[in-house]
């Protein structure tokens, strides 16, 4: 339950990130350039105050080149709701509200990124792209597997017999090397958002066919009860008699399917973005975040660049709890 | 030897090298200001490739792994200083040029083995660069540069140990690729078209998969073993043709291990861990690996002023697909705006950490031939740059984003690499300085290893490239040359047909100078000269920015602390290879 | 029963067929060409270009191309050139098999070894703190991008103090004749490879595991069992145990591909010698005969895979019997 708490937080941070970001995707501070993570902090001189932050400022060690930075303590920021910012869009509303900020400095809640760009901000707009992959994956693949495996068990015949045996071909593939060479093939002349419906359609693509499969084995279990029967009795054509009489009764396969599909969907995006096949700037997600905290140097001197990848996790993690309780509330032990 | 009286001997013998009687070793000094002390013999340095080399032949396959390996293993006529870069003796322990810079005489060391134990002699030489380096189906040969005006130079033996070169037209740079690695005879014969073979079998020699003891040449080491996927092991070479300053035979150490790893980090990994003793790192791993020697971890970080290595620019395409931008980009005042939107400083500080300089233009800073460009890198400088965007009637619209004169918003793609530390956060440093003076660039990433080709189709808008220095200019003419194979923002100064003459018609006025200039350059024998002419280029370079360079990296490098006598750099350019000095304390 | 397995066998043939085509038509749609890459070199003119694509037949149509190395394979078993390494793809496949089997059929056991156990105990005592440890720990793993816990475990070992942070060997050992010191230097390498890789398959099957055998325990044979008075002990391990197994080996077969593919990325990050980065190497440098080659393979014995999980079903399974 807690776990579908937690995704639904994640999917409502998700549709509200551009009001809850401080900043947008691409603002650059020069001179904060991996900034920390600053403290909010609620006690000034001993007294309980306003939340606020103290701005930093940013030495290079002559020798290291490290970067090292100090709190300002004589100047207090206090981070104020509502306040004025950069020009967004949500929901097709126009807007300049922003949940939170500071003024007269930065705030920075997770520290900044090799441009000083705000790295909370970027997590959130990131995870638009990083949750709604799965989604979107899932539910392209879903759409393909659905009508496929079911056409496929409903006819029987030459029709099903060719297409198991695509599905067997596809199945025969493994599924990273395709993925690779399918990410590969992707235009580089595409702008970063077609190169995001590229790697959902390419991950989708490898998806629907196991799920072909099984749908039709149920199709094959349901096409002849009587309920089917008489619906076909009554006139109705065959694809919706698929549609409507037969997939509703897979509703909970689907739905828990789906659910235990979605991971595969986040950790596939990730892996290519380690790749640098993912998606690309100015776009962020949270593979393409992770990628920076990939080295020894960022996880010595930046350990904070790791927080997508700890988002990642976390998600994966609930949507595997997610599943796992619906397919036991479902009692499908099967899938 | 009949033209013996015209000849002049333009090899000057540099500074500290003394050449006694024929048949002398080599012996290495001069370098004290680097820090070179006389080392110790014995010792071992594991050292990283890549990947896995794709053969052991050097002239078989263009592979950046095989020509780290290969420098270990071969050595070409000449070879560079380590400190001035210049050109001195290495097989070849003189050489005379003719007055007309058409003939070549080289004199050999004479007292130089394989190292099976074979003498090394003019046949080797001879065979070399006649059936193999100017064998046009050798994989990485060079038959190109060999070939003047349609001829073929032409390698004669004279004697045992001399062996003379004659150019159909004089070539200055020739002398460059006297170091390109000597082969033996007497093993590769047979995959050779004098050897009965047909053109292309040489690139079958010397498979990854053949006996190491046939793997031969006159280097410091020899191979050992070849574990694939994972390990090359070289050995000492002890009849090794170099000496150090005392006497003692080079090189010191007495074996070489090259581990095989691919992924940036784990090289780290194996460095941190003390597996790996010599590591090339970026700029952005300096500050990192900096700081835990700091903290005592028992290796050094160095960086120096390197020749070789890639300076990015970036490039607008002259020939862009839109015509408004296609004019836009031509238009020399756009250039100089941007340049002076291009945050050099930034760049310097935040991507390379510090550990990089202000670029030459087409010529490293340190490089002998270089010419001061500097004054004409301007300063960054926002509202200058859109003060000029104005003046070009570039107005600024509503939305922030100027307007073409067309009414179209000014926005092009920016096309950069993804898989480096360094494209994408100059990508994003530009495109965000320019969205302040109303220029949208839209970033389109692709794999760094296409970004040449994608400049070379001319389906591009803008883009971020980087072409190595070299030592002498006229080896990067393909590139710099208006019309070169290489020039790629500016594609209609090509030939109609390859190997035909240049389009004049599409060149800008300045181009067809520098197109002049280069044509001189290639053909002029005096040094000072060419100086003058190449002084002249990178004026004409600096001033009408065919495109914005961007910085100069330095070479940046670490070493553990048992090894001493580190020079940087450890690359892969032929005829410059340090290790040998190296040895373990 | 032997019919079952010619026909199955018999259908490998046309499937390999359309994959094989299929895979080859990705790689053409690849933007670039092979020799891109070598195109600043100031040694690669247009006529080397050239002569280079005479050389590997590039300059013919796609469909050419194909069917000369379908006749290759067929007339001469031969699997074509790799460009890159200037060898025949069969030879730079082999050198490469036997590391990659080893770290794959290691991965396999190591899962089931550690899944199955741990499988039977949090269905046996779902409620214990080891229990909800386990099942943490399984999700984490699930979770976690296997690239980053491969970084992540050699952070450790450096910080540490470790030496062995990649590869199989340390230096000394690659390539060095077996010996005591050789195998305790590979255990020590091991432990950071199998825990990467199986750590994910280890999570997915235990709770297989735990599942069936709860099913199991619900069944009516095995409250017969115990209603006839069987030990609680022989219920558990002659009838629900040996019953729950049984599906799970047709996942052992499925797991067979991950001899060249699943191991990709941890080998990359690790330095592993397996066939895994050699084919994402070859897939950027649009090395045709290789990438097609491998990918047929590891379908190959995806399809191997499935059919021995079938036959080990049926051998495990009496109540199965194949036509």
């Amino acid at each position: 339950m807690a776990s579908a708490g937690i995704l639904l937080v994640l999917y409502v941070i998700a549709a509200l990130a551009p009001f809850l970001a401080p900043y947008n995707l691409v603002e650059q501070h020069p001179d904060l350039t991996y900034q920390p993570p600053q403290r909010v902090r609620v006690v000034r001189d001993g007294r309980l105050v306003r939340p606020y932050v103290y701005p930093m400022t940013r030495k290079r060690d002559p020798v290291t080149f490290v970067l090292s930075f100090t709190e300002d303590m004589s100047r207090p920021l206090p981070i104020r709701l509502f306040v004025r910012g950069d020009r967004y869009s949500l929901l097709g509303l126009r807007s300049t509200w922003h949940l939170f900020g500071v003024s007269g400095g930065g705030i920075f809640l997770m520290g900044t990124d090799a441009f000083g760009r705000c790295l909370l901000s970027r997590t959130l707009v990131g995870s638009q792209v990083s949750l709604t992959v799965g989604v979107v994956g899932v539910a392209i693949s879903f759409a393909i597997g659905i009508v496929i495996g079911g056409v496929s068990g409903y006819y029987a015949g030459i029709l099903d017999t060719m297409i198991q045996r695509l599905i067997e071909v596809l199945l025969s593939i493994p599924r990273l090397p395709i993925l690779l060479a399918l990410a590969t093939v992707i235009p580089a002349s595409w702008p970063s958002s077609y190169v995001y419906v590229g790697i959902v359609a390419v991950l989708s693509l490898i998806g629907w066919a196991g799920l072909a499969r099984v749908i039709r084995g149920q199709v094959i279990a349901m096409r002849d009860l009587e309920y089917v029967t008489a619906a076909r009795a009554t006139g109705l054509r065959d694809l919706p008699i698929i549609l409507r009489h037969i997939m509703p009764n897979l509703s909970s396969y689907l739905i828990v399917t789906a659910t235990l599909a979605l991971p595969g969907y986040i950790l596939g995006e990730s892996a290519l973005s380690f790749l640098g096949l993912g998606v690309k700037e100015p776009m962020a997600s949270w593979g393409l975040l992770l990628r920076d905290a990939q080295n020894f140097r960022a996880l010595n001197l930046y350990p904070w660049l790791l927080a997508p990848g700890a988002l990642i996790v976390i998600s994966v993690m609930a949507f595997n709890f997610v599943g796992d309780a619906l397919r036991d509330a479902a009692d499908l032990q099967s899938i | 030897m009949r033209e013996i009286g015209r000849l002049v001997i333009l090899a000057v013998v540099l500074a500290g090298l003394v050449v006694p009687a024929f048949g002398a070793d080599k012996t290495v000094r001069g370098y004290e200001s680097l820090g070179i002390v006389p080392g110790k013999v014995g010792g071992r340095l594991t050292m990283v490739l890549g990947d896995s080399p794709q053969s052991f032949l050097y002239y078989g396959v263009i592979d950046s792994n095989l020509q780290a390996l290969s420098q270990h293993l071969y050595d070409g006529l000449v070879e560079y200083n380590y400190r001035t870069y210049e050109l001195e003796p290495a097989l070849a322990e003189r050489w005379t040029i003719s007055r007309d810079g058409r003939v070549y005489t080289f004199f050999l060391r004479q007292d130089v083995k394989w190292q099976d134990g074979q003498p090394f002699t003019a046949d080797d030489v001879v065979f070399t660069y006649d059936q193999i380096v100017q064998n046009p189906e050798a994989r990485a040969g060079d038959a190109g540069a060999f070939t003047i005006g349609g001829q073929r130079a032409k390698f004669e033996k004279v004697d045992t140990y001399t062996v003379r070169l004659t150019l159909p037209k004089a070539a200055p740079a020739m002398l460059q690729y006297m170091r390109l690695y000597i082969m033996p005879k007497h093993k590769l014969l047979p995959f050779t078209v004098e050897g009965g073979a047909r053109p292309a079998d040489i690139n079958t020699a010397w498979p990854t998969t053949v006996d190491p003891r046939e793997v031969i040449g006159t280097g410091p080491f020899r191979l050992q073993s070849y574990v694939p996927g994972q390990k090359v092991t070289l050995a000492r070479n002890p009849n090794y043709w170099k000496k150090d300053a005392n006497g003692t035979r080079l090189p010191y150490l007495s074996q070489l291990e090259l581990l095989i790893i691919r992924d940036p980090e784990q090289q780290v990994a194996q460095f941190l861990a003390g597996n790996v003793g010599q590591l090339n790192i970026s700029g952005a791993q300096f500050p990192d690996l900096r700081a835990r020697q700091q903290a005592g971890a028992p290796f050094k970080v160095t960086s120096a002023r390197a020749l070789f290595g890639s300076p990015p620019h970036l490039a607008f395409n002259f020939d862009a697909r839109n015509p408004e931008l296609a004019k836009l980009f031509s238009d020399l005042r756009w250039r100089q705006a941007m340049q002076m939107a291009v945050n050099r400083q930034r760049i310097i500080d935040d991507v390379y950490n510090g550990l990089a300089e202000l670029p030459g233009h087409g010529v490293a800073p340190i490089s002998s031939w270089y010419f001061d460009t500097k004054k004409l890198l301007g300063t960054f400088d926002l509202q200058a740059a859109a003060r000029a965007l104005d003046e070009m009637g570039l107005r600024m619209g509503p939305d922030g984003v100027r307007r073409l004169p067309n009414g179209q918003p000014l926005e092009f793609t920016l096309t950069y690499g993804t898989d480096s530390s360094v494209w994408p956060p100059i990508a994003t440093i530009l495109q965000n300085d320019l969205k302040q003076i109303g220029v949208r660039a839209n970033l389109q990433g692709i794999l760094s290893r296409t970004l040449l080709s994608t400049g070379l189709s001319g389906n591009y808008e803008a883009l971020l490239l980087a072409f190595g220095d070299q030592p002498d200019p006229e080896l990067r003419k393909p590139i710099w040359q208006p019309g070169g194979a290489l020039y790629y923002w500016h594609r209609a100064t090509q030939p109609a047909t390859p190997g035909g003459e240049a389009n004049f018609s599409a060149m800008q006025p300045w181009e067809r100078q520098i197109f002049d200039l280069w044509e001189t350059g290639g053909t002029t024998v005096s040094r000072p000269q060419r100086k003058a002419v190449y002084d002249r280029w990178q004026m004409l370079f600096a001033q009408n920015l065919p495109v914005i360079m961007i910085a100069k990296p330095t070479a940046v490098g670490a070493i553990h602390n048992r090894y001493g006598n580190y020079l940087y750099s450890l690359g892969v350019i032929p005829g410059y290879n340090p290790v040998p000095l190296i040895f373990q304390r | 029963m032997l019919w079952f397995v010619v026909r199955r066998v018999l259908l490998m043939v046309p499937a390999l067929l359309v994959i094989s085509a299929l895979v080859f038509a990705v790689v053409q749609l690849q933007p670039g060409g092979f020799l891109t890459q070598y195109l600043d070199d100031p040694r690669f003119s247009p006529e080397t270009v050239e002569t280079i694509k005479r050389q590997f037949g590039l300059d013919q149509p796609a469909h050419v191309q194909y069917l000369r190395w379908l006749q290759g394979i067929v007339t001469r078993g031969d699997f074509g050139y790799s460009f890159l390494n200037g060898r025949p793809v069969g030879s730079l496949i082999w050198e490469r098999v036997g590391w990659t089997v080893f770290l794959a059929l290691l991965t396999i056991a190591g899962t089931w070894l550690i899944a199955i156990p741990l499988g039977i105990y949090t269905a046996l005592r779902p409620r214990g703190p080891a229990a909800t440890l386990v099942n943490l720990i399984s999700y984490l793993g699930q979770a976690m991008p296997d690239f980053l816990l491969a970084l992540l475990l050699i952070a450790l070992v450096l910080s540490r103090g470790g030496t062995n942070v990649g590869g199989l060997f340390s230096p000394d050992y690659i390539g060095a004749p077996w010996s005591w010191g050789r195998l305790r230097d590979m255990l020590a390498h091991l432990w950071i490879p199998l825990a990467a890789i199986s750590l994910e398959g280890v999570a997915g099957l235990m709770r297989q595991m735990r599942a069936k055998l709860l099913d199991v325990l619900g069944a009516d044979y095995v409250r017969t069992a115990r209603a006839k008075g069987a030990p609680e002990r022989a219920v558990l391990w002659k009838h629900a145990v040996r019953n729950a197994i049984n599906p799970l080996i047709s996942l052992a077969g499925l797991s067979l591909p991950s001899l060249i593919s699943s191991t990709i990325l941890v080998s990359i990050v690790l330095n592993l010698p397996t066939i895994g980065p050699f084919l994402y190497d070859s897939l950027l440098n649009k090395d045709q005969y290789v990438v097609t080659t491998l990918l047929l393979i590891s379908s190959l014995l995806l399809m191997v895979g499935n059919l021995l999980a079938d036959l080990a079903l049926a051998w495990a399974d009496p109540r199965i019997r194949y036509q």
